[in-house]
């Protein structure tokens, strides 16, 4: 099933009560609560005992000759992950009926977690806790750029931004445990600062526009979410190691957690890797590391009250490949021409030079949640981030280990939210939230900064309203939201004076959608909304060389909002469950659309620089995302994916848009073993096995003059990377080790060793993207 | 419904207080703080009678703004050995501000200049040395012969691998390292007048 189940429980105390010991039973029924299906091989399995049972064609499953006691019991089903629920058995026989219920009590937030009862049926797609704990070595761009429509915007490989529809930087929100994730976000050389291991759970909604968050962005989202904690007195965990070949990388998290009066949970990661390889090359200077911390603390302050704390602390270095620093034209002439590949001819070493990152995020947010009933709640929330950039260069003299950008940025956040149930099939959310973000270079550079300092203030206040009556569903919000923005930056004609601007800014936005639930195996939804953005500090103001990518770019101060309407119409339906298809088509006309327009050189005392602007236009961006699973047999099984994107310049002839993703296809097919297989005297469990393929189609839109303003000057044309195709295998297992259980996972990515570049890395002009990896990961849970 | 207003005034009231913070100053750079720029280079030629043509290349408001300014005082005559000095500076403030030995002398070991001229009629060698023996190249000797137009363009590569085949002599093909500098100088070579 596509659905992802949430098992949660429901106890009903049986009649029966025989107060003898060791002839008690667990009996129940396991199904399905929008539609009451009952789940056929569904299983219920005693982690003390080892005994287990299925559920028959009723749903119903038996476990018998129990013991009072405490006892730790896994359901599982098919392809879902194993929910695992604590009980206590005391004289009598125990009565658990299993459905998919989701109440206002039980689950953060109904109407976002609920997959057939999103708030606005904008669509949705989620990486569950289990491949995220597969795919550990993976950062959070790469882990989620297996969703048909999402791509990765890459300087190498340990830098990397999720690009969503096209939208990316300061179009893409990533909401980090429910706050929009803030720091130097628009920089296209700078990853989002989240440890996706922290999650149990990565969401990307492909939509119109996310009423519920303040934030500049077009309806395409990033939710990276750890779920609650487990009400279970005793403490269980999970520790996972992980290694990859390519870049002899490695890694390990533990997490932790226990709910006795209060809960807590731990969650610490960290990873070190080396330099990468491409095809035939070490490329030097690419390796990087990390150490994150995340804690959380839940308590049920009373019955209706409800209060959780959640800190996070991410810290990276990141090497970036000296092959991208080419840093005038004659470099880049001989890059290109070159048949060596340069910066190559090293030994692998582990060490991180300039030029590198810095950058650490830290965060801490406070929630409390009031039940009024069970069909309407309030909730509260406050959160500071700390965002904290530096980034280094090779320097002359007294400059040595000086950064040449360091810019500390704060967020205050808070919000206060109300859902009713307020009619029959209706329901009304609102909500407030007011956000101050103050960002500043810090001194002892010995440059300029690229962006200015500057301080935002916003507030807002949002509607939606949903409506749902037999098999549709109508959903209807609006969003207001007051911006002003003080920003102190140097005046570039007489830089020892300061000009001191202050902008505020108007937006509202607006959404309509529509479901249409045809039959428990067809639904329809269309879209509708109209958002605007506004333009950020880096557009605006930015000037001056920036060192990471080895060019001048210059902003305007005076571009206008981005004024956005966008349309998406999904269509999901299943044949038998035995064949299922996802089809979105999206269209997307933004006017005064704001990019970083390739002007051609300028000339500096260090050659002649690429230069870039940022402009604005009037944009169209089209697509088409397309994703099946076909269940060829119970245990075979085989996948699709095909995404198209497309976008036209209005103002300047029709040219492409610059950034966007090629069209691409993936390919799977999968083998689960549904019995265990015994070897070497353990059973291994689960075993799946898959191949998959990536195949990239090569950037066609793009013209000779679009790419980089090189082409006019460069002495050999810089062709636009041909489309490419990676192939790989994967292996997972389970084995049960007494009362825990160990599972191992083990894959291989361009198992071909291909060389290859993508349109979307950066370092396509002077390297080739990375060759095979071999991957292995053991994940214990306890 | 207390505790909702009161959170709310109080996160309220904690924003309001922080959004009333002084404007920020720390964008300037201060007149105190060091920059590491380097505006204007000045490849002066003195020939035997003392006579000194500059080749100037002065961005002095840094990257972008205005123009860079490229000057070239006189041409050179044929058949000539002129004395060549470089000197790196960085102008942009109220006063010169010389950066010439930071170069020269403080890194001389990690910087070297390289002469790249487009025909054969004009050669440049060195005439300096770091501590290891290995050229620098601020101070030059630049030989002419035929009349001609000529351009030289001249880089200061930092952290060149000054043992690479014909690094030391002036070749840049194999040099590695990173182009800190690169100006570019048209300019003629006249017959002397006898």
């Amino acid at each position: 099933m596509l659905i992802k189940h949430h098992f949660w429980l429901i106890f009903l105390i049986s009649v029966n009560s025989i107060a003898q010991n060791c002839v008690l039973n667990i009996n129940g029924t396991i199904t399905d609560d929008g539609t009451n299906i009952p789940l056929e091989n569904a299983t219920a399995y005693i982690k003390e005992t080892k005994k287990g049972a299925a559920a028959d064609s009723n749903g119903a499953f038996k476990l018998s000759g129990i013991c009072q006691g405490e006892y730790h019991i896994v359901f599982g089903h098919l392809s879902c992950e194993p929910k695992e629920v604590f009980i206590e058995v005391n004289e009598k026989d125990l009565v658990l009926n299993l459905k998919l219920k989701h109440t206002a009590h039980e689950l953060d937030d109904v109407l976002i977690y609920a997959p057939s009862k999103t708030i606005s049926g904008q669509s949705k797609e989620t990486i569950s806790e289990q491949k995220i704990l597969d795919n550990a070595s993976k950062n959070l761009a790469n882990l989620i750029e297996s969703i048909s429509g999402v791509s990765t915007l890459k300087n190498g490989t340990a830098i990397a931004k999720p690009v969503v529809h096209g939208n990316f930087g300061n179009r893409l929100t990533i909401l980090n445990n429910g706050v929009a994730q803030n720091g130097q976000q628009w920089g296209n050389d700078h990853s989002p600062e989240i440890d996706p291991l922290v999650a149990n759970k990565i969401s990307v909604i492909k939509g119109v526009s996310a009423l519920e968050y303040m934030g500049s962005n077009l309806g395409a989202l990033v939710l990276v979410e750890p779920n609650s904690i487990n009400k279970e007195p005793h403490l269980h965990g999970k520790s996972s190691y992980f290694f990859d070949s390519n870049g002899l990388g490695s890694g390990l998290n533990v997490q932790l957690q226990q709910y006795s009066k209060i809960g807590w949970k731990i969650n610490a990661t960290a990873k070190k890797s080396g330099d990468r390889k491409t095809k035939d090359f070490i490329l030097k200077n690419t390796g990087n590391e990390e150490l994150n911390l995340a804690f959380q603390l839940e308590k049920e302050l009373s019955k209706n009250w409800n209060a959780s704390l959640y800190f996070s602390s991410f810290n990276t270095r990141i090497a970036v490949f000296q092959g991208t620093q080419a840093t005038n034209l004659t470099s880049l002439n001989e890059i290109i021409t070159s048949p060596v590949q340069r910066f190559s001819d090293v030994d692998f070493s582990y060490s991180i030079e300039p030029p590198n990152q810095e950058v650490s995020h830290n965060y801490l947010k406070l929630k409390a949640k009031n039940y009024l009933d069970d069909n309407a709640f309030f909730e509260f929330t406050v959160a500071g981030q700390l965002n904290s950039r530096n980034e280094f260069d090779v320097r002359r003299a007294k400059f040595k280990g000086k950064p040449v950008l360091s810019l500390l940025n704060y967020n205050l956040f808070g919000e206060g939210k109300f859902q009713k149930q307020i009619g029959e099939g209706l329901v009304l959310k609102t909500g407030t939230q007011t956000n101050f973000i103050n960002n500043s270079n810090q001194p002892g550079r010995g440059v300029s900064p690229l962006i200015p300092d500057y301080s935002l203030f916003q507030i807002g206040a949002f509607g939606i309203v949903k409506k749902q009556w037999f098999k549709n569903t109508v959903e209807l919000g609006m969003r207001y939201d007051y911006s002003l923005q003080d920003v102190v930056r140097i005046n570039q004609n007489n830089k020892s004076n300061i000009i001191v601007e202050a902008d505020n800014y108007n937006n509202l936005n607006g959404s309509l959608g529509i479901k249409h639930r045809f039959s428990d195996h067809l639904t329809a939804s269309y879209n509708l909304g109209y958002s605007s953005r506004n333009p950020g500090t880096n557009e605006l103001y930015s000037f001056g060389v920036h060192q990471g990518v080895a060019s001048f770019e210059e902003g305007d101060p005076k571009l206008k909002i981005e004024k956005a309407i966008k349309m998406t119409l999904e269509i999901e339906g299943d044949v038998n469950e035995v064949f299922t298809v996802k089809a979105l088509g999206y269209y997307q006309r933004v006017n005064d659309y704001i990019f970083l327009e390739p002007l051609g050189f300028i000339l500096t005392i260090r050659g002649a620089l690429p230069s870039f602007k940022y402009s604005q236009v009037n944009a169209e961006i089209f697509g088409f995302d397309f994703s099946t699973k076909w269940n060829i047999t119970h245990s075979l099984f085989s996948t699709a994916k095909y995404a198209f994107i497309r976008g036209f310049n209005l103002s300047q002839d029709n040219i492409a848009i610059i950034n966007l993703p090629s069209n691409n296809l993936r390919f799977g097919i999968g083998y689960h073993f549904s019995k265990p297989v015994k070897l070497l005297g353990k059973a291994f469990e689960n075993i799946e096995i898959e191949a998959n393929s990536f195949h990239v189609f090569k950037q066609e839109n793009i013209s000779f003059d679009q790419e980089l303003p090189l082409n006019k000057e460069l002495t050999e044309f810089v062709p636009l990377p041909d489309g490419y195709s990676l192939f790989g295998i994967s292996l997972a297992s389970d084995i049960q080790l007494g009362k825990n259980r160990l599972r191992f996972t083990g894959k291989v990515d361009n198992l071909l060793n291909v060389a290859y570049r993508d349109y979307l890395n950066r370092q396509r002009y002077f390297a080739d993207d990375i060759g095979i990896n071999a991957s292995l990961g053991l994940s214990l849970n306890f | 419904m207390k505790i909702f207003k009161s959170f709310l005034i109080l996160s309220l009231l904690g924003l309001i207080v922080i959004s009333c913070k002084d404007d920020d100053n720390d964008a300037k750079i201060d007149d105190n703080e060091e920059v590491e720029l380097i505006t204007t280079v000045v490849y002066s030629l003195t020939d035997p009678e003392n006579n000194t043509v500059s080749f100037t290349f002065a961005d002095k408001d840094g990257d972008g703004g205005e123009a860079p300014k490229v000057d070239v005082s006189g041409n050179l005559k044929a058949n000539t050995v002129y004395t060549g000095k470089l000197t790196f500076s960085d102008e942009s403030g109220a006063e010169v501000d010389d950066k010439t030995s930071e170069i020269a002398v403080v890194e001389a070991d990690e910087h070297q200049i390289f002469f790249t001229n487009t025909s054969n009629n004009v050669s440049v060698a060195y005439s300096d040395k770091d501590e290891n023996g290995n050229p620098i190249g601020i101070k030059s000797i630049l030989t002419t012969t035929s009349a001609s137009k000529e351009k030289i363009t001249i880089t200061l590569l930092h952290k060149p691998n000054k043992s690479a085949e014909g690094v030391k002599e002036g070749d840049i093909t194999n040099a590695g390292g990173e182009p800190d500098i690169e100006v570019s100088f048209d300019f003629n070579v006249e017959a002397v007048a006898l």
